[in-house]
C-alpha cells in the first residue's frame, strides 16, 4: 500500500517536471509564444519577486480578510434566518419566492451595484461573498434541522426537554453534517466571489492585482497568481476538512 | 398505573383509530400488547405517553394523572436504538438524567451502573457508530432503566434484532424488570416475545382497534428465556394467544 503511494507519487512529480521542462524549452525555443503563456522560470522569478517585496503579502491579507468577513457575516446571518424559517413554516413560505428569486440572480451581475454602495474597498466584496454563502448556508441550515432523526425528537419530548435542550442538545448537533457541507461550499464561494469582485474593480487585493497583470500583458504574473489562488483554496479545503474531522468524528 | 375507560380515537373524525378500549395496567405489572400491524397499538402507547392528545371527553389515567409529555413517571424506549451518534455510550445512557436535572457527576455514575448492568463494562466511551445493534439497544435498555420512572413505555424495542441477540435482550430485560420492580406497557408483534415477557397479554383487533382478549400468562418470576421453552404453559398460552388473535381476523374478515 505504502510502495503504491509512493510510485503514484513519483509518477505524479515526473509528470509535473516533464511538463514545466517542455514548456520552458518550448517558450526559450520560441515554439511557443512566450507573450501568451509565459515561462516557468519567468512565472517563478515574478513569484519571488512578489513575496521579497511584501505585495503577495499585503494583498493575499486583503483577501483573506474579505474571505474571512464576508463568510463569518454571510453564515451567522444565514444560520440565523434558517432558524427562523424552521420555526416559523409560513413565514418561510412567504419568503420564499424572493428567496428563490434572489438566490439564482447571478450575483457577479450585482457587483456594479456593491461597488456603488459600497465603494472599491473590502465593503463590496464582503457584499459579494456574503450574498454567495448566504443562500448556501440557509438552504443547508434549513435542510440540517429538517433532517434530523425524528426518533431523537420524539425520545427528548418524552424525557420533559425543555425548547433550549432540544436545540442544544439534539437539533443543532443532529444539524451539523449537512450544516457543515453548506458552510464548506459557502467558504469556497466566498473566495470566488470576493477574487471575483476584486478582479472587476478594487483597490487592492490577489484579484485586483491579476487584473492589472493581465491588462499589462505579464502572464508570467498571472500565472504565479492563479498559482497562489490554488493554493489559498487548498488551504481553505484543508482548513475545513480539519474541522470537520474535529467537530464530526462521531460519523 | 394506567387506567384507560372506553376510549375511541379518531385522527380525521370519520375513521377510528381505538375503539371501546377498557384497560388497566397495574403497579408492578408487566402488560404486552400485541396485534396485527397498524391495529393502534403505538397509539395506544403514545397517549399514554402523552405524545398524542387526550381527546375531549375521553377517560385516560397515567400514574393517576392525565398523561403528560415529559412527565417524569414515564421512561419511553422506541423501537429503533435512537441514540445520539456523537454522544458516547455512557453520555447516552445519562442523557435521559441530565434531561431531567440530574448533576452531570450524579447521572455519570447512575449510568455507568447500568451500562455495567446490560453488559457493557468497558464500552463507557465508545461511539454508537462502534456498537452492534445488540449493543445499541443495551445502551437504550441502561437509559430506560437509569431513569427512576416507576413506568416503562416500550414500544417494540427489540423488533429490528437478530433472533439470538433478541432472545439475549428479552433475558435481560426481565432480570432489569425482576432487580427494578417497574411497571412495563410493552408493545410487540411477536407472540412469543409477549407470553415470554409479560403477567398479561392484550391481544388487538385489526383498526379500529379494539381488545379482543386479556390473556393471563400463568408463568412465575423469576423466569428464564432459555426455560421457558420447554415449559408447557409457556406453548399453552402462546397457543391461546394465537388462537385470540385469529378469532380476530376472523371477525374482521367476516
Amino acid at each position: 500500500m505504502k510502495a503504491n503511494l509512493i510510485s503514484t507519487f513519483t509518477k505524479h512529480i515526473a509528470f509535473v517536471i516533464v511538463v514545466i521542462a517542455l514548456w520552458e524549452w518550448g517558450a526559450r525555443t520560441g515554439v511557443i509564444d512566450q507573450s501568451f503563456v509565459g515561462s516557468p522560470l519567468g512565472i517563478a522569478s515574478f513569484t519571488y519577486t512578489n513575496l521579497l517585496n511584501g505585495r503577495l503579502r499585503g494583498d493575499l491579507g486583503w483577501t483573506m480578510l474579505s474571505v474571512t468577513l464576508s463568510f463569518i457575516l454571510g453564515s451567522a446571518a444565514a444560520i440565523g434566518v434558517g432558524l427562523v424559517f424552521v420555526t416559523w413554516p409560513k413565514f418561510e413560505a412567504f419568503c420564499d419566492p424572493y428567496v428563490s428569486a434572489l438566490n439564482v440572480l447571478p450575483r457577479i451581475a450585482m457587483v456594479p451595484l456593491f461597488i456603488l454602495w459600497f465603494g472599491l474597498g473590502i465593503g463590496s466584496k464582503i457584499a459579494m461573498g456574503f450574498s454567495l454563502t448566504f443562500f448556501i448556508v440557509l438552504s443547508s441550515t434549513v435542510a440540517g434541522i429538517r433532517g434530523i432523526s425524528q426518533d431523537h425528537v420524539t425520545l427528548t419530548k418524552t424525557l420533559g426537554a425543555t425548547s433550549r435542550q432540544l436545540f442544544f442538545w439534539v437539533t443543532l448537533p443532529g444539524a451539523v453534517p449537512v450544516l457543515f457541507s453548506g458552510l464548506r461550499l459557502g467558504l469556497i464561494y466566498a473566495f470566488l466571489g470576493v477574487v471575483g469582485a476584486e478582479v472587476i474593480a478594487s483597490e487592492r487585493g490577489l484579484g485586483q492585482q491579476l487584473a492589472y497583470l493581465a491588462s499589462t500583458f505579464a502572464i508570467d504574473g498571472v500565472w504565479s497568481l492563479l498559482l497562489d489562488l490554488a493554493l489559498v483554496g487548498v488551504f481553505l479545503m484543508k482548513v475545513m476538512n480539519w474541522l470537520e474531522r474535529r467537530l464530526l468524528h462521531w460519523q | 398505573m394506567i387506567d384507560i375507560k372506553q376510549l375511541n380515537l379518531s385522527f380525521d373524525g370519520v375513521n377510528d383509530v381505538l375503539s371501546g378500549i377498557d384497560f388497566h395496567l397495574g403497579s408492578g405489572e408487566f402488560v404486552a400488547i400485541a396485534g396485527p400491524s397498524g391495529c393502534g397499538k403505538t397509539t395506544l402507547l403514545n397517549l399514554c405517553a402523552g405524545l398524542v392528545e387526550v381527546p375531549e371527553g375521553q377517560h385516560i389515567s397515567v400514574a393517576s394523572k392525565a398523561p403528560m409529555l415529559g412527565g417524569h413517571d414515564v421512561a419511553y424506549m422506541l423501537a429503533r436504538d435512537s441514540l445520539f451518534p456523537w454522544l458516547s455510550a455512557i453520555d447516552n445512557a445519562a442523557f435521559g438524567l441530565k434531561v431531567r436535572g440530574v448533576p452531570e457527576s450524579e447521572a455519570r455514575v447512575r449510568a455507568q451502573t447500568m451500562l455495567k448492568r446490560v453488559g457493557l463494562a468497558g464500552y463507557e466511551d465508545a461511539l454508537p457508530k462502534a456498537l452492534s445493534h445488540g449493543m445499541r439497544q443495551r445502551v437504550a435498555l441502561a437509559r430506560t432503566f437509569a431513569m427512576p420512572s416507576p413506568l416503562l413505555l416500550m414500544d417494540e424495542p427489540f423488533g429490528a434484532l437478530d433472533a439470538q441477540t433478541k432472545l439475549q435482550l428479552q433475558d435481560l430485560l426481565l432480570q432489569l424488570c425482576q432487580d427494578s420492580e417497574r411497571s412495563v406497557l410493552f408493545v410487540t408483534h411477536d407472540l412469543a416475545e409477549a407470553v415470554a415477557l409479560a403477567d398479561r397479554v392484550i391481544i388487538m383487533s385489526s383498526r379500529p382497534g379494539r381488545v379482543i382478549a386479556d390473556v393471563a400468562v400463568p408463568l412465575s418470576r423469576p423466569r428464564s428465556i432459555r426455560q421457558l421453552q420447554t415449559n408447557d404453559a409457556f406453548h399453552q398460552t402462546y397457543a391461546a394467544v394465537w388462537r385470540h388473535l385469529e378469532e380476530g381476523w376472523v371477525h374482521h374478515e367476516g
